[in-house]
C-alpha cells in the first residue's frame, strides 16, 4: 500500500510538472522551424516505430553503446529545445554538467539513499527538460491532437503487449534501473522506489499542448483530469489488482497507456465535434502580439518583403 | 516533416553536386509547401536560403559556379555535336573550366541556334516539348525539351511560388500571351496544377473578352505582355469594365515603361511585376526588385554581361549584353553555353546594390536589344526610350506603335497617329531631347502601310468568332 501512494504521488507530481511545463514553454518560447515541413501522419507513424523498436534495442545493446546512444539522445533534445533560451555557451554548459553529475552520481554515489535522491532529482530533471523539448518540437511543428490522439491509442495496443504479453517493458525497467540518465522522472523514499516512463510523460505533455493549441485553454480542466486518473491514478492501483506487473520495491511496470489511451482520444472525437482544431498559425495569431514578432514571423515578413 | 527533410536534402543534393534532380521528390515539396502554409501561415526559417541558395557569400558564390560551369561544359562537350566540334576547337579543357576560362569558349548567338538547332541536341536526350520564340526580333528559334525538363522547371518555379507568396490555392490565373509560347503555357499549366491554383488560358484574344474574363472567372494574377496590357488598359478605362480582385500582374517579353506600370495599378488596380524569361536560356530567369533591379537566378544558371563589340566583361556601370549559360541538370536536352541574348543592360558594382536581395548580383533593367543600342550609338535613342517618352506624353493606353530610323547623327521616329492620342509630335521631340538623344519625329501618313512600324506582341491577336460581326459570311459559313 506504501509503495502504491508513493507511486501515485510521484507519478501525479511528474506528469503535473512535465505537462505544466511543456504548455509554459509552449505559451512562451518559439522554436525555429525549417523552411518547409510540418508534422503529419506518417511522422507520427515514424515516431512510432521509432519508439517501438527502440526498447528492443536498449535491451540487447552493450553498456557502454547504450550510455552513448542516451547521452546523443538528450544532448539532442536539450540543444534544440533551449537554443531560443540560452546562447550556446551557457547551453552547452549546462547540458554537460547535468549529464556529467547524473553519470558521476551513478558511478559513485547509489549506495545511499541520499546517492538515489540524488541520482533521482538529477534524472528527473534531465527527462523533464528533454520531454518538454521534445513535445513542443513535436507540436509547434505541427503535430496535431489528431495525431496525438491515434498515437495515444496506438500505444494502448503496444504498452499492455510488451509489458504483459511480451515482458520488455519489464525486462527494459530493470535494466534501466540505477542506470546512467534512466529515461524516466522518479524519487527513492527510505525502501520505496517509484517512477514514471519518459514515454508517458511525453504523451501526457503532447496531450496537453496540443490540445490547448487546437481548442484552445477550455480544454485543459479536461486534459487534467485525463492525467490524474487515467493516467496516473488507475495506473498506480492497477498492480494491486494484476500482481504480475508488481516488482517489490522497486516499482510497478504499468501499461499506463491503455488506461489512458482510449480516454484521450474519446475526448479528441468529443472535441473535434466542436468544430476543426485550429492550426499553428490561427494559435499564433490568436497568442503573439505583432511586436514581439517571433523568429518564423520575422520570416514570413521578409518573404513578404521580397514580394513584388 | 521527416519525408519533407529527405526530399529537400535531396534538392540540395542536386543544386550542390549536380545530379539530376529527383522531379518527383520536387513536385511534392510544393505540397509540402502548401500544407506549411496551411499549418504556419508562412513558411519556417531560412526560406530564402532555400529559395536563392547560399549565394550571398562571395566565396561559396564562386565555388558553385565554377562546380556547375565545368559540369555543364563537359556534359555539353561530351554528348552535343556543336559544342563537341566548339569546345575542341577553343582548346578548352572542360574538367578545368570554371568563371575564369569559360569566356573562351566563344558566344553562341541566336543565328547559331537557328540555322544548326539539331546540333544542340545532347545525344541520348528524348525531345518531348518544342516551343518556339515568337519571332518579334527575327526568324523564330525553336527549342526542344525533355519530359524531364518539362516537369521540373514549373516544379520548381511552383514551388518557389508558393513559398514567396505569389501564387496559391486560392488564385485564379489568367494567361494573355501568344499561344505559340508553348513553353511558358505549359509552364503556367503545370504550375497551377501543382499549387492547385485555377487556370484561365486565353491567349491574345480581343481586349474586352479578356476583361469580362478577368472580372467573370475572378483572377487574381494575370501574365501577359507590355503591348497587350496597354490594351488592356484603354479598353478597361473607356468602358469601366476593370477588374477588381486582381492582386498581380506579371509582365513580360517588352519594354515595360513605369508609366505604364502606374497605369496598370490605378486601372485595373494591381500592381506590375517585370519578369525575365527567354525562352532559349529556359529555365534561367530574373527578378526585378523594388529598386528595379534585374537579379538573375544564380542558381540555375551562369550570367555574364559583355562588351557591346568584343567578347570581354563589360565596365561595371557601361552598358554590355546577358549572356547565359544554364546549368545542368537543370538544362539537359538542348544545352547552350555563353548564348548572346542580345539583351542590353549595366551590370551595377555590389556596392551600390543595397535593395532587399542585396547580395546577390544585379544589373539595371535591360535597356533594348544589342541591335537597337549599336544603331543608337550615333544619336543615343533606343526604343525604350521613344515608349517611355509615348507613354509619358500621352498615357500609356494602347501599345505605342511606331519606327526608328537611324541616320548617322540623329534618329527619326516615326509614329502612328494614334501613338500620339492627339498631342503634338514636336511635345514627343521635346521629351526625346530631353532624354539626352538627337532625334525628330514624324507622323505615319494616313495612307502609309501600318506594318512598317515596330511590331509588337499584342499584334499576335488570335481573334474569336465572338469577334466577327454578326451577320458576316464567314460567321455564317464557318460555323457548323
Amino acid at each position: 500500500m506504501n509503495q502504491t501512494l508513493f507511486q501515485l504521488c510521484v507519478v501525479v507530481g511528474g506528469a503535473w510538472l512535465t505537462a505544466g511545463a511543456a504548455l509554459l514553454y509552449f505559451t512562451h518560447v518559439r522554436l525555429e522551424r525549417p523552411a518547409i515541413g510540418h508534422f503529419n501522419g506518417r511522422d507520427v507513424l515514424v515516431v512510432f516505430v521509432f519508439l517501438v523498436t527502440l526498447p528492443a534495442l536498449y535491451v540487447i545493446l552493450p553498456e557502454a553503446v547504450l550510455t552513448a546512444f542516451l547521452i546523443l539522445t538528450f544532448v539532442s533534445a536539450l540543444t534544440i529545445g533551449y537554443r531560443p533560451l540560452l546562447s550556446s555557451t551557457p547551453r552547452w554548459l549546462i547540458i554537460g554538467a547535468l549529464l556529467g553529475a547524473n553519470i558521476a552520481v551513478t558511478r559513485v554515489g547509489l549506495g545511499t539513499v541520499r546517492g538515489w535522491q540524488i541520482y533521482w532529482t538529477l534524472t528527473s530533471i534531465v527527462v523533464l527538460l528533454a520531454v518538454v523539448a521534445v513535445a513542443n518540437l513535436y507540436v509547434q511543428g505541427g503535430m496535431q491532437l489528431r495525431h496525438v490522439a491515434w498515437f495515444a491509442l496506438a500505444l494502448a495496443v503496444y504498452d499492455p503487449l510488451f509489458s504483459i504479453v511480451i515482458p520488455l517493458s519489464i525486462e527494459l525497467a530493470d535494466r534501466f534501473a540505477g542506470f546512467a540518465l534512466d529515461p524516466s522522472i522518479g524519487m527513492r523514499l527510505g525502501a520505496l522506489n517509484a517512477n514514471i516512463g519518459m514515454g508517458d510523460l511525453l504523451v501526457y505533455s503532447l496531450f496537453t499542448i496540443a490540445a490547448y493549441k487546437a481548442y484552445g485553454p477550455r480544454t485543459l480542466p479536461a486534459v487534467a483530469l485525463a492525467i490524474t486518473v487515467f493516467g496516473c491514478v488507475i495506473p498506480s492501483i492497477a498492480p494491486e489488482l494484476l500482481g504480475s506487473l508488481h516488482r517489490g520495491n522497486i516499482g510497478f511496470v504499468v501499461p499506463a497507456q491503455t488506461f489512458f489511451g482510449p480516454v484521450a482520444f474519446l475526448l479528441y472525437l468529443w472535441w473535434r465535434r466542436r468544430g476543426v482544431e485550429a492550426p499553428m498559425s490561427e494559435w499564433l495569431n490568436r497568442a503573439t502580439p505583432a511586436e514581439t514578432l517571433p523568429a518564423s514571423s520575422k520570416t514570413a515578413e521578409l518573404v513578404q518583403a521580397v514580394l513584388p | 516533416m521527416f519525408e519533407t527533410g529527405v526530399r529537400q536534402l535531396s534538392m540540395a543534393r542536386s543544386l550542390i553536386m549536380g545530379s539530376r534532380f529527383n522531379v518527383r521528390a520536387v513536385e511534392a515539396l510544393v505540397g509540402d509547401a502548401l500544407a506549411t502554409l496551411r499549418e504556419f501561415g508562412a513558411p519556417g526559417d531560412d526560406v530564402q536560403q532555400l529559395l536563392d541558395g547560399p549565394f550571398a557569400d562571395p566565396e561559396i558564390r564562386r565555388n558553385l559556379q565554377d562546380r556547375s560551369l565545368r559540369r555543364t561544359v563537359r556534359r555539353a562537350a561530351a554528348l552535343t555535336p556543336y559544342y563537341r566540334a566548339l569546345v575542341r576547337q577553343a582548346g578548352l579543357d572542360p574538367n578545368r573550366v570554371g568563371v575564369d576560362t569559360i569566356a573562351r569558349l566563344p558566344l553562341t548567338s541566336k543565328d547559331d541556334l537557328r540555322e544548326r538547332g539539331r546540333e544542340f541536341l545532347a545525344d541520348g536526350s528524348t525531345p518531348f516539348m518544342t516551343t518556339r520564340t515568337t519571332g518579334t526580333s527575327g526568324a523564330p528559334v525553336q527549342v526542344w525539351m525533355s519530359q524531364y525538363e518539362a516537369r521540373l522547371w514549373p516544379a520548381l518555379a511552383a514551388l518557389a511560388g508558393v513559398l514567396r507568396g505569389e501564387i496559391g490555392p486560392t488564385d485564379v490565373l489568367q494567361v494573355n500571351i501568344s499561344s505559340r509560347a508553348t513553353a511558358a503555357i505549359h509552364h503556367d499549366s503545370a504550375v497551377c496544377r501543382l499549387t492547385g491554383a485555377r487556370l484561365c488560358l486565353l491567349g491574345l484574344i480581343p481586349p474586352g473578352e479578356s476583361l469580362k474574363a478577368l472580372r467573370d472567372n475572378g483572377a487574381t494574377l494575370l501574365s501577359t505582355y507590355p503591348s497587350y496590357l496597354a490594351e488592356l488598359i484603354e479598353v478597361a478605362e473607356r468602358t469601366g469594365a476593370a477588374p477588381t480582385t486582381l492582386r498581380r500582374i506579371d509582365c513580360g517579353g517588352e519594354v515595360l515603361s513605369p508609366a505604364l506600370a502606374e497605369r496598370a495599378q490605378a486601372v485595373l488596380g494591381a500592381p506590375v511585376v517585370d519578369t525575365f524569361a527567354m525562352t532559349e536560356v529556359l529555365p534561367v530567369s530574373a527578378r526585378r526588385c523594388r529598386a528595379g533591379h534585374l537579379h538573375h537566378d544564380l542558381n540555375s544558371g551562369y550570367v555574364e554581361v559583355v562588351a557591346l563589340d568584343a567578347d570581354t566583361p563589360a565596365p561595371a556601370g557601361e552598358p554590355g549584353r546577358v549572356v547565359i549559360t544554364p546549368y545542368y541538370p537543370l538544362r539537359e536536352c538542348m544545352p547552350v553555353l555563353r548564348y548572346d541574348t542580345g539583351d542590353v543592360v549595366r551590370a551595377l558594382p555590389d556596392s551600390e546594390i543595397d535593395c532587399e536581395l542585396a547580395g546577390m548580383p544585379a544589373t539595371t533593367g535591360i535597356l533594348g536589344r544589342s541591335s537597337e543600342i549599336r544603331a543608337a550609338a550615333g544619336h543615343g535613342l533606343t526604343p525604350r526610350i521613344v515608349i517611355e517618352a509615348l507613354d509619358t506624353l500621352s498615357g500609356p493606353a494602347r501599345a505605342p506603335r511606331f519606327v526608328i530610323q537611324h541616320q548617322d547623327t540623329e534618329a527619326i521616329v516615326i509614329v502612328d497617329a494614334g501613338a500620339l492620342r492627339g498631342q503634338a509630335a514636336s511635345a514627343l521631340a521635346e521629351l526625346l531631347h530631353r532624354s539626352g538623344a538627337r532625334a525628330r519625329v514624324e507622323v505615319l501618313a494616313a495612307t502609309a502601310d501600318p506594318s512598317a512600324l515596330r511590331a509588337v506582341r499584342a499584334d499576335l491577336r488570335e481573334t474569336t468568332f465572338t469577334h466577327i460581326p454578326a451577320g458576316s459570311s464567314l460567321r455564317a459559313h464557318s460555323i457548323p
